[in-house]
């Protein structure tokens, strides 16, 4: 019996050393496959991104349309602080971003939450929902991939 | 254990309890189905309104725009209406009402309030943004800053031109009013599909109901009219259906009485079993419309033909049968047993002869014919003489023998004009139809030549003589009666005569009969008055030359025709019944004085008083209680007394032989004597003589007075005395009149004797005179004899 709980013992420390070991390097080491959880939500008229800023490799957004309205949410590497509209002056013009389109999730209902998984390499990147009217509104976010 | 209630189905109530709770069944789900398809109409309904207003919504906030930018072009418009009309659509969408008809557009429409929070919260968004819209359009038509106007639905539109705001926020409002619209009608869509899968279920629960409801009606109207089918087919009775081609129907009992399968009494084939002379009355009564009852005859499986009583229904109006129905039964054993009542009602059962009722009748016909033809006719009355001797003796059922083989004589005799008939008893009536005095009177004579010849009956040769009585009429009116009461009269008048011989009536022979009623009525009247007095004829003991004994006989001392012998009253009394108190009164005179005799010390036991018991007081029953009151209320010891019977009295047959037989075993046990009398004339046998309790045998009186002469009736009394003395029994003479007849009798073997040598019947007083001075001689001959002992006994 006393030898087993020393053994015991042992594992349990090996194990807290680890999990500091992966804290502490996640800014530097490679990504794990699963992908990193990038937690969206979508509200009239505020889109949250949590973390804004995250490391190259796969992502899943987690997206979640706490309504009322329907949403959408569309991913594109942009720079620009402002993106451009089509000509009804409510919708951005998808058609010329679609080169830098990285991912959409078509209008949801409310209370849904829908996965979305990406490969994001490093760079800036636009979130919004495209909705007539919400991007204007205020449904857009920045995200940094580094 | 009580009674147990035993609950009754009745056949018409079978099935009904499933077919009801099938019915309830199926009308719940046909009224769920019922409920769900106009909730599913109404929310139908509700969404196709929710979708226009919405629709609408969105048209109104683009106009509103349109209307906007045409105001401050100074253009002719209205924004505010539209502004209104947006907002109070908006409110309807929300809390239900009356969204109001946009001019040019449609109509107004009523709404009921949304449920559901994603599409609540999603009307409410609306509602914020239209008010958005609407405060934004004013501000721009106010010409004041547009950013200053409150975003109440969180949106935070930072455009600065003040149209293109106004565009976004239209389109915002426009979108979430389609959002709703849409989330209601998902919402209603699946509302919808649930209440139709229900639907569906309550359909197929129905189906199943109707189902379940078909199949018990069926199963009930089977089982119902399998019930009437049993009942039909199980029925004695027979039923016919006929219709336009004949029979279309007959019942199995039908089928079974002719013998023939019921299809080939379909059609025209059951008419064939109809006999040929009813068949007309049947195709008639099945055409007539009222309901009748008719009768025919049905040719039956062996042949014969059955009686069969019909009721005719009419049911051609009715649309199931469209016909005609015989409910029919078989009469034939009813009308067999009417036709044998019928026979019964004219005929004698006995000997199968006419009865009284149809020789009366064929008689009044006669004479209806004769009034008119004026032909003679002749009534003849024969009765048998000494028939009621050969009915008792030897029993009724060798009497009826007789009757029967008599009355096939008579009938083998008459003519097939004539009638014989048998009136009761030992009766017989001819009505001789066209007859005068001398046929009427070779008839009668051959009726009695002919009962000359023996009839054999059990083994013993009888010959029976007849009285008949003819009465004559001449032709023209007579009533019936008349005739009968004149040919019994004259039957009567033969009777007296002697009997075996004819007499026609005369005119003159009314009063003899009337006399005979006569005395019958004063007989009575004289029971009643005491004027029946009992007499006594003392017995003698041969050997010692005492008196031992008397017998009680009966006198009746009318006050107007003096003193009547037995011989004139005993007939009348014993056919009418009277015999039976005046046995009583002379029983009871008789225990009475011989127990005064007693008491007076005039006679002493056995002293024995006899008492004749005719035939009729012993059958009729009773005897022996009526002796034991009579000792009882006169204090006679039973020894004192003694009964004698007859000997036809005891010869009796059947049930009233073995009352009397027991009777006299009661009385004897008693320890009262009995006798029998004129022994030697009847037909009893040894050993029916063993049989009864008799002590004393009486020889009667027609050997005692031919024995002088006779030397049969001495050899007879000799053994009779013998029989008597090895039976244990002691034999009386009866009858004797000479000191001849006393010797001989006295060396026959005769005990006792009775006869006018010794003694005539004499009254109380004169018996009672009688035994005083026999008591004083006796006691003065033992004062002589102890005189002559004690001389003697002195030397």
């Amino acid at each position: 019996m006393v030898s087993a709980r020393h053994v015991g013992r042992g594992l349990m420390a090996v194990t807290v050393v680890a999990l500091i070991n992966g804290s502490c390097s996640s800014s530097s080491a490679q990504p794990p496959t699963a992908g990193q959880r990038i937690t969206v939500s979508l509200r009239d008229f505020k889109l949250s991104v949590s973390p804004t800023r995250v490391a190259a490799g796969s992502a899943v957004f987690s997206v979640l349309n706490d309504g009322p309205e329907d949403h959408e949410f569309i991913v594109v590497r942009s720079n620009a602080a402002v993106l451009p509209l089509r000509a009804d002056g409510v919708t951005i013009d998808e058609e010329t971003l679609e080169p830098t389109k990285i991912a959409a999730l078509e209008p949801g209902q409310p209370g849904e939450t829908r996965q979305l998984r990406v490969r994001l390499s490093p760079g800036h990147y636009t979130v919004f929902c495209n909705m007539a009217g919400h991007y204007l509104s205020g449904m857009h976010e920045d995200l940094v991939v580094t | 254990m009580g009674p147990r209630k035993r609950t009754i189905r009745p056949f018409a109530a079978g099935g009904r309890r499933t077919i009801g709770s099938i019915l309830i069944l199926f009308t719940l789900f046909s009224a769920l189905g019922l409920v769900l398809s106009t909730s599913a109409t109404e929310r139908s309904q509700h969404r196709a309104a929710v979708l226009q207003v919405a629709a609408r919504q969105r048209t109104l906030a683009e106009r509103y725009v349109e209307e906007v930018l045409s105001a401050r072009s100074g253009l002719r418009a209205n924004p505010a209406l539209v502004a209104d009309l947006l907002n109070e659509s908006a409110r309807a969408l929300i809390e239900g009402g009356t969204a109001p008809a946009v001019n040019g557009d449609d109509d107004e429409t009523v709404l009921s309030p949304t449920d559901g929070n994603v599409a609540r919260a999603q009307l409410l968004q609306e509602r914020r943004l239209v008010t958005d819209l609407t405060e934004t359009g004013k501000a721009i038509l106010a010409h004041d800053p547009v950013d200053s106007v409150p975003q109440t639905a969180n949106e935070k539109v930072t455009v600065a031109d003040p149209v293109q705001r106004l565009r976004v926020l239209a389109t915002l409002s426009s979108n979430v009013s389609l959002n709703a619209a849409r989330t209601i009608a998902t919402r209603t869509d699946q509302d919808i599909n649930d209440l139709l899968r229900l639907e569906i279920g309550v359909g197929l629960g129905s189906v199943v109901a109707s189902l379940l409801l078909g199949w018990a009606l069926i199963a009930a109207t089977r089982r119902q009219g399998a019930h009437f089918r049993s009942l039909v087919r199980s029925s004695t009775d027979l039923v016919v259906v006929i219709g336009d081609g004949g029979c279309r129907y007959a019942s199995e009992s039908v089928s079974s009485m002719i013998g023939q399968p019921d299809d080939r009494l379909l059609g025209d084939g059951f008419m064939e079993f109809v006999h040929p002379d009813d068949r007309a009355s049947v195709t008639s009564a099945c055409s007539t419309a009222e309901p009748r009852q008719i009768e025919f005859l049905l040719s039956a499986k062996f042949g014969e033909w059955r009686h069969v009583e019909a009721h005719v229904s009419d049911l051609r109006k009715d649309r199931h049968l469209r016909s005609v129905v015989l409910n029919a039964r078989d009469i034939t054993e009813r009308v067999r047993l009417e036709k044998e009542l019928t026979h019964q009602a004219f005929h004698d059962a006995l000997t199968g002869l006419a009865n009284r009722a149809l020789y009366s009748d064929r008689l009044n016909q006669a004479l209806a014919r004769s009034g008119r033809s004026r032909d003679p006719l002749a009534v003849l009355i024969i009765d048998l003489d000494r028939f009621k001797q050969v009915n008792d003796s030897l029993g009724h059922g060798s009497g009826d023998k007789l009757l029967q083989q008599l009355a096939s004589r008579f009938a083998a005799m008459t003519r097939p004009s004539d009638t014989l008939a048998r009136l009761g008893g030992d009766e017989f009536a001819m009505l001789l139809d066209g007859a005068r005095e001398p046929e009427a009177l070779a008839i009668a004579q051959r009726l009695l030549e002919r009962l000359l010849e023996p009839v054999t009956i059990e083994g013993r040769n009888l010959v029976l003589g007849a009285s008949i009585g003819i009465a004559l009429h001449r032709g023209g009116a007579a009533t019936a009666e008349e005739l009968v009461r004149q040919a019994d009269v004259a039957m009567y008048v033969a009777k007296r005569n002697g009997g075996a011989q004819v007499e026609v009536f005369q005119s003159t022979m009314g009063h003899e009969v009337g006399e005979l009623l006569h005395l019958e009525h004063d007989l009575r009247d004289g029971l009643q008055r005491g004027e029946l007095i009992v007499h006594y004829q003392p017995e003698i003991d041969l050997d010692t030359n005492e008196l031992v004994g008397l017998e009680a006989l009966v006198r009746w001392e009318s006050p107007t025709r003096g003193l009547v012998l037995p011989d004139q009253f005993i007939p009348i009394a014993e056919a009418t019944g009277l015999i039976i108190p005046l046995g009583e009164s002379v029983l009871d005179q008789a225990c009475e004085q011989t127990a005064q005799w007693l008491r007076d010390g005039l006679i002493t036991p056995p002293f024995t008083t006899w008492v004749n018991l005719s035939g009729k007081q012993l059958s009729s029953g009773g005897v022996s209680d009526i002796v034991r009151r009579a000792l009882e209320r006169t204090g006679l010891p039973p020894e004192c007394l003694g009964l004698e019977v007859t000997e036809t009295a005891i010869v009796v047959e059947g049930p009233a032989g073995e009352r009397a037989l027991a009777e006299l075993d009661d009385v004897h046990s008693l320890g009262v004597r009995i006798a029998i009398d004129d022994f030697g004339t009847g037909f009893s046998s040894l050993a029916q003589l063993r049989r009864f309790p008799i002590d004393v045998i009486k020889v009667d009186r027609s050997f005692i007075q031919g024995m002088e002469h006779d030397p049969k009736s001495a050899v007879i009394t000799s053994n009779l005395a013998s029989l008597a003395h090895a039976l244990g029994m002691v034999a009386i003479a009866e009858g004797i009149e000479t000191q001849g007849q006393r010797t001989a009798c006295h060396d026959l073997g005769c005990d006792l004797a009775q006869g006018y040598l010794f003694a005539r019947p004499g009254s109380v007083d004169q018996v009672t005179r009688l035994l005083t001075e026999r008591r004083a001689e006796e006691r003065r001959t033992r004062m002589r004899d102890v005189a002559n002992d004690e001389r003697v006994a002195t030397p």
